[in-house]
């Protein structure tokens, strides 16, 4: 499903040069669920933006599904990320001047749809996540927990095969943290591929597989 | 997506207040200052309806003298008439073109009744302005009867008085006792000037034995300061202590036209400075705006939101609060035509609320175009970096 060819980072700043990644081979496939562990500042968030075509490599060959983006610009890039992939953030991301139902809405104001199918498949997402009750929330009303579900609402709405999560249990307590864990292994069995970088051993191990990072490396 | 922003703006009225407030009073102040010039404008198209060129301006004053006034006048008009570089002399009261001077009155007909500017004038005053008629001839002598006083109309006072009616011939009363005949209509007669609106205007005759200290002199073309000095000092020698005074029509429209154009330029510096200004701030704000949302820019952009997609949003919320502030703006703008304030044409009103309108947008699609399009070339990954 998504396939990295000796993929290199460099960060050039005006002082220093930072490789955040050294060729790196990865096949994640159809179905399978990921984790990516590692210390601190060894290139996890940089391999996952560029697994979602957030980031671009200065060397190697990125395929999702088959099809090589190398050459693709932004519109190719902007509709493959809205149609295949769905983002989960440690911090969130959500728009705090926006309700929990116009939140998990964004992605599909990408893709043509009327406003009643994007209200008919938010709401249906926020079910799954169980937060049907809190449609017309703000931001600001909600717990941690409730945020990072309305978050991977907001991922799944487009229906992607692919999910990216940058630990997102990074900013909550543990019991959350299992019930968000609970929700994205849910997610894989009904079919999602899903890439999650975790600082926990335990959430790891829930995981099909653990790929470690070591300075830009992987090392297992 | 339309909805979408309304929703965004919408939920932070609150911070936006300030911005709406800005752009509604831009937008106010534009509106007074292209109504001023929508109508100076429009009076301008219309053509003043007589010829100021080589015309002077005779201003006699008597000062002690009282004797014998219209006979002196008379004696002073054949002596002008007689040289050979005057085509045309008139006698009119002191409201001559674009001078200061205003004379007003209101006349009746048919229980109708206008106000009007009204101009005491001999017969050879549509000869000395080129003044044409477009109905009956201007009056004479010979109109003079013991139970009214010749008059000519203008075309405007004509509309007013006479809807289908032939004006000639009839009668209107300025009171009880004094009624005046129409002879004669001309189109046009905007003596302020080219700035001046086409009002009602009444021409009454100057009779032979009546003293008014004006004259017009309609002179060949080229004839120059010489023959002036000769006509200021023959007229001298003919009268005891006059004060006489020579001005030229052209040099009178120049400054009579200064009176009107340079406050307009006033408030149109004003109204620039104050635009400019708004436009500083909105960009200012705008782009601290882009720099406090550059997390949901990364986010917008990791949903799948091309560069263009971003660019059109914060242009598109920029549109939706400027449409805010317009309509609150018309609000206000509306009645002006609604309500004939200042009796203005409606059409003045329209056209500045359009121009307004069009120059608000202009002004906050530029602010808003630079950072917009900075906001889409922020790398997402970047944007959604974790602080
Ligand atoms: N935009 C950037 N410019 C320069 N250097 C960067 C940039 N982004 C990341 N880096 C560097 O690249 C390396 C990898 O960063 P990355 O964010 O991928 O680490 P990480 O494994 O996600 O760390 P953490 O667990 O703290 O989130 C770090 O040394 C970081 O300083
Ligand atoms: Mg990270």
């Amino acid at each position: 499903m998504i396939r990295l060819q000796n993929v290199e980072k460099v960060y050039r700043t005006s002082a220093i040069e930072t490789l955040a990644l050294n060729n790196i081979n990865l096949n994640v496939k159809k179905g399978e669920f990921v984790s990516i562990m590692g210390p601190s500042g060894c290139g996890k968030s940089t391999l996952l933006n560029i697994m979602g075509l957030l980031d671009e490599p200065s060397r190697g060959h990125i395929e999702i599904d088959g099809s090589k983006v190398d050459k693709y610009h932004d519109k190719n890039l902007a509709q493959l990320r809205n149609k295949k992939l769905g983002f989960i953030f440690q911090s969130f991301h959500l728009i705090n001047d926006l309700s929990v139902i116009d939140n998990v809405e964004i992605p599909l104001l990408y893709r043509s749809s009327s406003a009643r199918q994007r209200r008919e498949l938010a709401q249906e997402a926020l079910e799954k996540v169980g937060l049907s009750n809190r449609m017309k929330h703000f931001p600001k009303q909600l717990s941690g927990g409730q945020k990072q579900r309305v978050a991977i609402a907001r991922a799944i709405v487009g229906k992607p095969e692919i999910i990216l999560a940058d630990e997102p249990t990074g900013n909550l307590d543990s019991a959350m943290g299992n019930e968000i864990l609970s929700i994205l292994q849910k997610l894989n069995e009904d079919g999602a591929t899903i890439v999650m970088v975790t600082h926990d051993d335990a959430m790891a191990r829930r995981t099909h597989r653990l790929i470690r990072l070591f300075d830009g490396t992987q090392v297992l | 997506m339309l909805r979408h922003l309304f929703k965004l703006i919408w939920n932070k009225k609150g911070a936006h207040s300030l911005l709406i407030i800005e752009i509604w009073a831009s937008f106010m102040v534009l509106f007074g200052v292209l109504s001023l010039i929508a109508f100076n404008l429009n009076n301008y198209l219309e053509p003043i309806g007589f010829e100021y060129k080589d015309v002077w301006v005779l201003d006699l004053s008597t000062n002690q003298d009282t004797v014998n006034l219209p006979e002196k006048s008379l004696r002073i008009m054949q002596r002008i008439r007689s040289y050979p570089e005057v085509i045309s002399a008139s006698r009119t009261s002191a409201n001559t073109p674009f001078s200061a001077n205003q004379m007003s009155n209101s006349s009746t007909y048919n229980k109708v009744s206008v106000s009007h500017d009204f101009y005491v004038t001999d017969e050879d005053f549509s000869k000395t302005l080129d003044l044409p008629l477009r109905k009956g001839r201007w009056y004479e002598e010979s109109d003079i009867s013991a139970r009214f006083i010749p008059i000519v109309i203008n075309k405007k006072m004509e509309d007013k008085l006479f809807a289908n009616e032939n004006p000639l011939g009839k009668l209107i009363k300025e009171n009880d006792t004094l009624s005046y005949k129409i002879v004669g209509v001309v189109d046009k007669y905007k003596a302020k000037g080219e700035f001046m609106t086409d009002n009602p205007a009444l021409f009454k005759m100057l009779k032979k034995e009546d003293w008014d200290r004006n004259v017009l002199i309609k002179v060949k073309p080229g004839t120059d300061a010489n023959f002036e000095a000769r006509l200021v000092k023959d007229i001298a020698a003919m009268t005891d202590q006059w004060g006489i005074e020579v001005s030229y029509l052209s040099e009178s429209r120049k400054n009579r036209q200064n009176l009107t154009v340079i406050p307009v330029v006033i408030f149109l510096v004003i109204c620039g400075f104050l635009l400019t200004n708004v436009a500083l701030g909105l960009f200012g704000i705008l782009n601290l705006n882009i720099a406090k949302r550059k997390n949901e820019i990364g986010l917008r952009r990791a949903m799948g939101a091309t560069e263009g997609n971003v660019t059109t949003q914060f242009l598109g919320e920029i549109w939706v609060l400027a449409t805010f502030s317009l309509i609150i703006g018309l609000i206000f703008a509306v009645q002006f035509p609604l309500m004939h304030v200042f009796d203005l044409n409606s059409e003045i009103y329209i056209t500045a609320i359009l121009a307004s309108i069009t120059v608000i947008y202009i002004i906050v699609t530029l602010c808003a175009w630079l950072p917009s399009r900075q906001a889409s070339l922020i790398h997402p990954a970047l944007a959604l970096h974790e602080d």
